[in-house]
């Protein structure tokens, strides 16, 4: 058998958005899962939510949320965590997951939310509260959550320590899984090469490749599997793929294209030292006829059948062993 | 204070500082990540309230609405992580904009467009025909009439329900200009057929009917509000055709007794 069929309709998903809930519903797609955004279904009624309970009777859910701020040293919102919890102990999701960033706080004596994925300092007191707050929300759902490391504009001041030792102790702390974005770590990679380029005073321009030659996608898949090599063995439990956009001075992560050569290489090592961890194809900007995302979906589980395959010893060989 | 509560207590404040750096207007972005996040905040903003606000973008044209949106975010910032439930401000900045003072109409705009928002996502609520039969059994003092998932009525000194039903499509423009320039007021009734939000002109004859339901009265006061015009039983065939009247239902169950 060269690749594992099963493993080819059955671990990818897609972000499931408002242009594809007819299509979907109507067609059946072999998807391992759809993806949501929790608060798109928070609502006490409406269609969305009869949608969501409707996709659930024929797919696995997993709900992911873009509001919970976890890293917020103002806490967690307790309206918030009520509303994800009676949309999980509705719809019973395979899967919760949430960002590490913040954005809750005050601001000219109110408190506000930045509706934004914001960075975190990657020290100690970032990670204390972090882990204080995801252990609220998993005390509450009665169940694990997974976290997705972000993609940052910004360096926040303080960091004491790396990123992925930032996480690995978030779920030693916590039990709580990661949520790998490969996308996020290779628009991390090259906006480091680009501020490291702009203060050496590095001209920009454009290659057919659509990366500024200044960009080195070589040095930044090396720099996402060096990050992918410090994860703790078996903390992660869903992988995001994604495309980006490259603004000339610096690169977005808009969910807008196809997933890059460099991130389809950096995924194929996630799957070499992660596991056999369910992904997803995210589109969010510009959303393109549902046959595009599972074009990808159908890359994604050749890939990891593909992979797996390798690393799995024939069934034979393993009785012998 | 503890070490660790001085220690978030800092981290707080630092985090607070970035809040600052984004919702904060007309300062310049000291670096193009912090910039990022700027942009990316208006575009969110813009996205969410022309979402809730389609008929007041229509008014204002992409450009002022533009202004508008990034204006009330900075003014309004959200306090919620789900922007869906952003926005209920609007009839007041509106109404509070020295800019939009000649168009003064455009808070009662927002006002029926943040109930029909609101009401897409009422919970949800089926009808129970069978309820009706207390009608005929029950005094009009002892029964109520259930509405549909976010129901209400809104009042406007100028004719904001043709205003809104002219950028729905259902009505003529020019004749909602005409009512504004002859000051017409008008009332709306908002309410949710299956999950469609409706959006109707409520004639004069039934404001007060209606109103008095809305508010949860009895029928036999809602009947004695009402208009010398109102038909009931017109009403209530009409209403239980388009969903608006969900059922009937007893206000109180020690009080009622056969008629």
């Amino acid at each position: 058998m060269p690749v594992n069929a099963q493993a080819i309709v059955g671990t990818t998903g897609i972000g499931w958005r408002h242009p594809h809930y007819a299509q979907v519903l109507e067609q059946q797609p072999p998807l391992g899962f759809l993806e949501v955004h929790s608060e798109n279904f928070f609502a006490a009624g409406g269609a969305a939510l009869t949608t969501l309970a409707q996709a659930r009777s024929q797919y696995d859910i997993s709900l992911h949320g873009v509001g919970l701020a976890l890293g917020s040293a103002a806490g967690i919102d307790s309206w918030h965590l009520d509303r994800l919890a009676a949309l999980v102990q509705r719809i019973e999701p395979v899967r919760v997951s949430d960002h590490a960033c913040f954005a809750r706080g005050a601001w000219q004596g109110a408190q506000v939310h930045a509706s934004d994925l914001l960075p975190l300092a990657f020290n100690q007191a970032s990670l204390d509260v972090l882990c204080v707050n995801v252990q609220q929300v998993q005390d509450r759902l009665q169940r694990t959550i997974l976290v997705e490391n972000l993609s940052a504009y910004i360096d926040m001041p303080g960091n004491d320590r790396t990123e992925t030792e930032f996480l690995n102790t978030l779920t030693q702390r916590t039990g709580c899984q990661l949520l790998v974005d490969v996308n996020n770590i290779y628009v991390n990679a090259l906006n480091t090469q680009l501020t490291l380029n702009a203060t050496s005073g590095i001209a920009f321009s454009k290659d057919s490749s659509n990366l500024p030659l200044a960009l080195d996608a070589e040095l930044a898949v090396r720099t996402c599997k060096d990050w992918l090599n410090a994860l703790r063995p078996g903390s992660a439990g869903e992988i995001h793929l994604a495309g980006h956009c490259v603004m000339g001075d610096i690169v977005i992560d808009d969910h807008g294209a196809r997933v890059c050569d460099g991130v389809w290489r950096v995924y194929e090592h996630a799957l070499q030292c992660l596991g056999e961890v369910p992904a997803l194809i995210e589109w969010d900007t510009g959303i393109p006829p549902l046959q595009i995302l599972l074009d990808e979906v159908v890359r994604a589980n050749a890939l990891a059948a593909s992979v797996h395959c390798k690393l799995t010893p024939p069934a034979k060989l393993r009785t012998t062993l | 204070m503890t070490v660790a509560a001085q220690t978030t207590v800092l981290l707080a404040a630092q985090q607070n500082q970035l809040l600052a750096q984004i919702f904060a207007p007309h300062e310049h972005a000291p670096s193009r990540g912090l910039s990022a996040y700027r942009v990316n905040a208006t575009a969110n903003a813009q996205r969410a309230l022309a979402a809730v606000y389609p008929i007041l973008a229509q008014l204002l044209g992409a450009e002022n609405f533009s202004f508008l949106a990034r204006d009330f975010w900075h003014q309004h910032p959200p306090q919620r992580g789900d922007l869906a439930q952003w926005g209920d401000a609007m009839a007041a900045y509106v109404k509070g904009a020295a800019q939009l003072q000649e168009l003064s109409y455009l808070a009662d705009v927002a006002r029926i467009e943040w109930a029909l928002h609101v009401c897409a996502s009422a919970p949800d609520a089926q009808q129970n025909l069978t309820s009706f039969a207390l009608l005929t059994e029950q005094a009009p003092e002892h029964i109520g009439l259930q509405l549909a998932p976010g129901a209400c009525v809104l009042h406007s000194v100028y004719p904001t329900a043709s205003i809104c039903l002219s950028h729905q499509g259902e009505g003529c423009l020019q004749d909602a200009v005409a009512l504004l320039h002859a000051g017409t007021a008008q009332t709306a009734l908002v309410w949710r057929q299956g999950f469609a939000p409706r959006l109707t002109l409520l004639p004069t004859c039934e404001v007060s009917f209606v109103s008095a339901v809305c508010q949860g009265a009895t029928l036999a006061t809602a009947l004695d509000h009402a208009d010398k015009d109102f038909d009931f039983s017109a009403w209530l065939s009409a209403s239980v055709h388009s969903g608006l009247v969900q059922g009937a239902h007893l206000i109180s169950s020690r009080c009622s007794s056969p008629k």
